[in-house]
């Protein structure tokens, strides 16, 4: 079962290692020790890090190292374009950079390391006595040794007239590495990414209508206004999320395709010419082959993060009536258990009116009461998860640890008292912040107020 | 204190310069967006506070200006070179430079190239070829526009101040310094236009003797001693009068109610009483807009605590009574939330877009269908040539051109015609 | 190495029981103009193939400007073919809805990258700026064998192979392209090997050789 799960990180930490020993080309062996070195690094510190680090600190850390490292790449695919774009740009320095035994080392280092905590995240719960960090590294550290020599095995096999630029490199490298994360659901980047995206463009068009003094919705045509709450919309998000995702390895494709050719003015026979000309050409599409294989990667991530391969817990919700005076009370155990740590939810129905909300014991041993929506998107619910429960609309993940406080895309809490016999919860209270935060959200999505 | 001031310049100078601090500043946001939900606000009010940040967000718009006047320095310095005034330290300011040792006498390749679509221009020292047009302007008009652009963002992020307040028929206009000249008329009407659906006007009668006449709009915004006006809702300012049989005094007040359009509900609290007022417009029998026609009628309902009495209409200008309960709007009038806002940086980012659209139209059919493409060949003693050439497109059918030339001149080829067929 | 650009020995091409080239022995100095005379039948074209890298020998050795063709994979003999031979035929073998210019990037494009400033300046050379943008059809038959040698040499040639170019042209226009051939070799000093039935054309040779039945039967060298 391990091992199944395993394999797509494994695959992924050969590709990467396969493509840092073509781009550093004369660097082989410090590619391959520090390859492995910061496999094991990673494996053990991450490790470490989940079980010192309680609740979803260590993978907001592990998460975050990603993020980071894919804003390292949108660096690079912008200094590429730059470079290729601005005429008499020199880049001398950067290359020669890139060539030093540093360099290599330093980018295959934490290359290994961010692969290695990417495998160490689907990793089953262990105790960890030195035994099992032991055993950990060892099998890690053997795993990433044949691997690594099967690289370079497969490495020495493919034409030399196959090489990859560093910006290439890096996309491939970082479009790996977000492969493998994406396939854990805790290390997913690009959901969150969407629903910052969504959120930006909402506070963007609000700043800017404000600063540029554009009229408000009571004096726009409603259809045209129909078009401005499109950019509102999870749509929005998507899309945009789709943008950030994908223009970095574009820009960088786009760097090579608009390469200089060489200047051939000192060749005084045609043919000479261009025959160096055509060579140049062909070398540059084998360098497009790199980015291009990271591009098709990077759409897999995006896959995989949009349809997860997840089984979302996500009860059918128990119509519930309240006591004459006004409160509904849900017996602790009854046919379910309130406090068994999953997401249980209920519909309250009064007067044409209605409000779904969940109770879930916390990682805390503490129960909290949430309306099944939350202040920001469409209330279509929650489903829980590994750790997290997911907001079905903008498919954003909140750890266990924070439901129960306000803010974001949080489920919007309920005051609620415990007593024997169960949760009591004010009738009135939940029908109001229902149809507030319902009426807020949905209002929010068409009016764009 | 000569290194600091040199360095000082290169930051001005380098074209690295905008895209580092765009960069910070993207980086900024994702880290506040890591902390806050509200990280546009946040990080708007942060720059606000921060010297050093404004510091850096004005490097924009002076790096940018010192890139308008870089490129037009070289801009110029290409130009005299073609005209044969210039100096020899061409070899930056062209894609290709190259020196051959050749006789640059050639005879008819001024109308070879003139064949070919080039127009040539030639010295005794040298021979310039192009064709096609720069698209220099176009990248000027998008340096100005960032430039702007830039610049609007910090003057408004520095100085914007806003100030809101009902604009009511019959009384000064609320602007900040407090001096408004009488607003005399509010009119909205239905709009023809295609994007905004209706037409305000609020007229101002001069507010000191010798001032104009003013009537704010909607937009473009109008600007009313140096602010602008900017509308933001539509509602009545109602006097209420209210008496309960359990009150001692009645109540009257003048309430300033965000009631618009019809069917909107607006709050007044009865102070001192468990009373509170539910005020909307009705909506007109005959679909006509009461806000337009200013015949209003109220709906009221009289809540005690969270229990509702009772609802009724009551019109404008008329009264209800029940149960020793009355209601009277004695006076209406229509009332326009709007904001004063004072902030130069609007018109800057205007003009911003206004540049970007102007560039983008130079720029696109020139640089696909006519972008320059020029090659000077420069005369060196009797028997070298040093040879320069320069795209802005269509590279390739140019280059082809210029290394034809150059086999020419290696062949001294041109002036033989092959008197064939 | 010696200075001749093709050295056959015992080269022999047959093509089941028909022995179209007896063993050969054959040198051609680098730069020399070589008419090649013989009888329809007799080995002419055969001998053109395999110099040229279209056809491979049945035995003996064959090598064209040091490179051993016979050692040649497909791939290298293409490259061969491309940067080393332009081959003139009798037929123009031109693409017939492509103008002149276009045709002769054709034969850039196979080779590297098409230039069409260069494409003209070839025309030009062959005395046809004046008809960059004619179609085939609407060449003289002259103008047509002229865009073939401008095709020909667009790649820079060591070796220029003609197959009796000049077959279906009238006196004046065999002439003419006799000339431009003999201009084009003097500035680009390529190597010409020219079948002809024709004793006139093969006199612009420096030497002519004879072939019958596929033996070379004959040698003869210009006084000039
Ligand atoms: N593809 C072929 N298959 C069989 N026989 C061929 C083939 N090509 C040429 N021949 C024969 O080889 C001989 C020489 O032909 P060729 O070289 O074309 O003669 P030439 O060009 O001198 O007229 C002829 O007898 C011809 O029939
Ligand atoms: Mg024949």
């Amino acid at each position: 079962m391990i091992a199944v799960k395993l394999i797509p990180h494994l695959l992924s930490w050969f590709g990467i290692v396969l493509i840092l020993l073509r781009g550093f080309p004369k660097r082989r062996s410090v590619v391959i020790a520090t390859s492995i070195a910061g496999f094991v690094i990673g494996v053990v510190g991450a490790f470490l890090l989940l079980r010192v680090l309680t609740g979803s600190v260590g993978f907001v850390i592990i998460t975050s190292v990603l993020g980071m490292c894919f804003l390292f790449l949108w660096g690079v695919s912008v200094a590429a374009i730059y470079s290729r774009a601005g005429r008499g740009v020199t880049t001398g320095w950067g290359v020669r950079l890139v060539s030093t035994p540093l360099c290599a080392g330093s980018v295959t280092a934490i290359s290994g390391i961010v692969a290695g905590a990417v495998c160490s995240c689907t990793l089953p719960a262990m105790d960890s006595t030195l035994m099992n960090l032991a055993m950990l590294g060892s099998i890690s550290g053997a795993l990433a040794y044949v691997l690594a020599y099967a690289a370079l095995a497969v490495e020495k096999r493919i034409s030399h007239s196959f090489t990859v630029s560093p910006s290439g490199m890096i996309s491939a490298v970082v479009a790996l590495q977000l492969f493998s994360s994406s396939s854990i659901i805790r290390l997913d980047l690009f959901s969150p990414l969407s629903m910052k995206v969504m959120k930006f463009a909402h506070d963007f068009v609000h700043q800017f209508m404000e600063s540029m003094l554009i009229p408000d919705h009571v004096f726009v045509w409603s259809y045209l206004w129909r078009y401005i709450g499109l950019l509102f919309g999870k749509e929005i998000g998507f899309w945009g999320g789709m943008f950030i995702w994908f223009t970095p390895v574009l820009l960088v494709m786009c760097a090579v395709q608009y390469e200089r050719l060489p200047s051939v003015a000192h060749i005084r026979q045609g043919a000479e010419r261009r025959k160096l000309l055509a060579a140049a050409i062909r070398q540059r599409r084998l360098r497009l082959v790199v980015p291009f294989i990271a591009l098709l990667i990077f759409t897999a991530a995006a896959y995989q993060s949009c349809y997860p391969n997840v089984e979302y817990w996500d009860p059918k919700p128990i119509v519930v009536t309240a006591t004459s005076s006004g409160e509904i009370i849900i017996p602790m155990k009854s046919d379910i258990d309130l406090e068994d740590g999953k997401l249980h939810k209920f519909l309250f129905k009064q007067g044409g009116k209605e409000a779904r909300f969940f109770v879930l014991l916390g990682p805390a041993a503490k129960l909290t009461v949430d309306l099944d929506a939350c202040a920001i998107c469409k209330p279509d619910g929650y489903g829980q998860a590994d750790g997290t429960v997911i907001c079905y609309y903008c498919k954003t993940l909140i750890p266990l640890e924070t439901v129960g406080k306000p803010g974001g895309c949080n489920p919007v809490p309920i005051t609620f008292t415990e007593k024997k016999d169960g949760v009591h919860i004010d009738a009135l209270t939940l029908i109001n912040e229902w149809t507030n935060t319902v009426q807020s959200t949905t209002k929010g999505k068409e009016g764009g107020k | 204190m000569k290194r600091l001031l040199r360095l000082s310049g290169n930051l001005l100078t380098s074209r690295f310069t905008s895209p580092v601090v765009i960069g910070f500043f993207l980086l900024l946001y994702i880290g506040v967006a890591f902390f806050t939900e509200e990280a546009l606000i946040t990080q708007m009010e942060l720059v606000r506070q921060s010297a050093v940040l404004v510091a850096l967000l004005s490097l924009l718009p002076l790096n940018i200006a010192s890139r308008i006047v870089a490129e037009m320095l070289r801009y110029i310095e290409r130009r005299r070179l073609f005209s044969g005034t210039a100096a020899d330290n061409e070899s930056e300011l062209f894609d290709e430079t190259i020196v051959l040792a050749v006789s640059p006498a050639i005879t008819g390749l001024q109308e070879r190239l003139d064949g070919l679509g080039y127009r040539t221009y030639q010295t005794e020292r040298s021979l310039s070829a192009w064709r096609g047009v720069s698209i220099f302007p176009a990248r000027v008009l998008f340096l100005s526009g960032v430039f702007c652009l830039f610049l609007g963002i910090l003057v408004s992020l520095v100085t914007r101040t806003s100030y809101r307040g009902p604009v009511i028929e019959g009384v000064a206009l609320p602007t900040p310094s407090g001096n408004g000249g009488v607003v005399e008329q509010i009119r909205l009407e239905k709009s023809t236009g295609s994007i905004l659906s209706k037409q305000l006007s609020m007229e101002v009668a001069p507010a000191r003797p010798g001032d104009a006449r003013v009537s704010c709009g909607i937009y473009p915004p109008t600007r009313y001693q140096g602010s602008f006006v900017y509308p933001r809702f539509l509602g009545v300012a109602l006097l209420v009068q209210f008496s309960a049989p359990d009150l001692q005094k009645g109540f009257e007040k003048h309430a300033i109610l965000n009631i618009y359009p019809a069917g909107k509900e607006a709050a007044v609290e009865i102070p001192d009483s468990p009373y509170r007022l539910m005020i909307s417009m009705a909506e007109s029998g005959d679909g006509s807009d009461p806000y337009m026609t200013g015949r209003m009628n109220f709906t009221c309902k009289l809540l005690k605590g969270n229990e509702m009495l009772f609802a009724g209409n009551v019109p404008g200008g008329g009264e209800f009574v029940r149960d020793g309960f009355r209601l009277a709007f004695p006076d209406f009038r229509r009332m326009v939330i709007t904001d004063f806002i004072r902030d130069y940086g609007v018109l800057f980012v205007w003009s911003a877009a206004i540049l970007f659209g102007a560039s983008f139209l130079f720029w696109l059919p020139v640089r696909l269908f006519f972008p320059l493409r020029q090659m000077l060949f420069i005369r060196h003693g009797t028997d070298m040539i040093r040879a320069c050439s320069r795209t802005e497109g269509k590279e390739k059918m140019h280059g082809g051109v210029f290394n034809e030339t150059l086999d020419m001149f290696d062949a001294g080829r041109v002036e033989r015609k092959t008197n064939l067929g | 190495m010696s200075d001749n650009i093709i050295e056959t020995s015992g080269l022999t091409r047959s093509y089941g029981d028909i022995c179209a080239l007896k063993p050969l022995d054959l040198h051609v100095p680098e730069g020399e103009w070589l008419s090649v005379m013989g009888h329809s039948g007799s080995g002419k074209s055969t001998l053109m193939n395999l110099v040229g890298g279209l056809d491979r020998p049945s035995a003996g050795s064959l090598r064209v400007g040091g490179a051993d063709l016979l050692a040649l994979s497909e791939d290298g003999l293409a490259r061969f073919r491309r940067e080393s031979v332009g081959i003139i035929f009798q037929q123009h073998h031109m693409v017939p809805y492509l103008t002149a210019v276009e045709n002769v990037m054709m034969a850039q494009y196979f080779h590297s990258v098409p230039d069409e400033a260069e494409a003209r300046t070839a025309l030009e050379r062959v005395g046809l700026g004046h008809r960059l943008k004619n179609r085939p059809g609407e060449l003289s038959g002259g103008e047509q064998q002229r865009v073939c040698i401008a095709r020909a040499i667009i790649n820079s040639p060591k070796l220029l192979l003609g197959d009796e170019p000049t077959g279906n042209l009238d006196h004046k226009s065999t002439v003419m392209v006799m000339e431009l051939l003999k201009e084009l070799r003097a500035e680009e000093r390529f190597t010409i090997i020219m079948v002809t039935h024709n004793q006139e054309v093969a006199a612009w040779g420096d030497r002519t050789i004879y072939l019958d039945d596929g033996v070379l039967v004959r040698e003869e060298r210009m006084s000039s």
